[in-house]
């Protein structure tokens, strides 16, 4: 492996953190918003447009072609240590979500949906790894 | 575990990226390994020693709580 493919692996690991961070808000938004307002149609117009911005604001930054390809894991030996420990923390976050929501939600569940649901902790999952991998690559 | 890497590194004027480029790892993976934050590999390991000519025992040293 080259030191070009681990430098490409470091600037992907980057913009992928960054974009977790933006899906994972962007689908906060999306779960939690209707809730507050009792209404979702323009919401999901507005968030699926913030979801799709964030996206390919992804794609640009990162300077990816069509030919870009899937590796499961990161081939650097520190980078595949955070990617690990960022999934682990993901794992303990839903949990806690869940937990929570488990304890709390009593009072919600009339006006929250199953998809609003599912959407939410895919948000919980998405800030979590993008927070995970920038906190772990600091200094 | 601490290690002497940073001492050795700067000795033969490298800098960190020079260092991860020379072993094909990530400059993180060099300064995390220095500041003690991430344990590496053996072949990580074997890899900075023979670029500094010298042997791993010299490079890391295990303290009394490890």
């Amino acid at each position: 492996m080259s030191s070009y493919d681990i430098k490409s692996e470091e600037k992907f690991m980057g913009q992928n953190a960054w974009f977790s961070l933006f899906m994972g808000f962007s689908l906060l938004f999306i779960s939690t918003y209707p809730m507050l307002n009792q209404t979702s149609t323009p919401l999901l117009l507005l968030g699926t447009i913030a979801f799709l911005g964030s996206f390919f604001m992804f794609v640009i930054r990162g300077g990816f072609t069509w030919k870009m390809k899937y590796h499961l894991t990161y081939k650097d030996e520190y980078l595949n240590t955070i990617d690990t420990i960022a999934y682990k923390h993901v794992v303990l976050g839903l949990l806690f979500s869940m937990g929570g929501v488990y304890l709390f939600s009593d009072d919600l569940a009339l006006s929250v949906s199953h998809s609003m649901m599912a959407t939410f902790y895919l948000a919980v999952m998405s800030l979590i790894y993008g927070a995970s991998i920038l906190w772990q690559s600091k200094g | 575990m601490k290690n002497h890497i940073a001492k050795y590194r700067k000795e033969a004027r490298l800098s960190q990226q020079e260092l991860a480029d020379l072993i094909t790892v990530s400059r993180k993976t060099i300064s995390t390994v220095e500041t003690n934050r991430f344990t590496p590999s053996v072949i990580i390991a074997l890899k900075i020693a023979r670029q500094f000519n010298t042997s791993v025992e010299s490079l890391f040293e295990i303290e009394e709580h490890d």
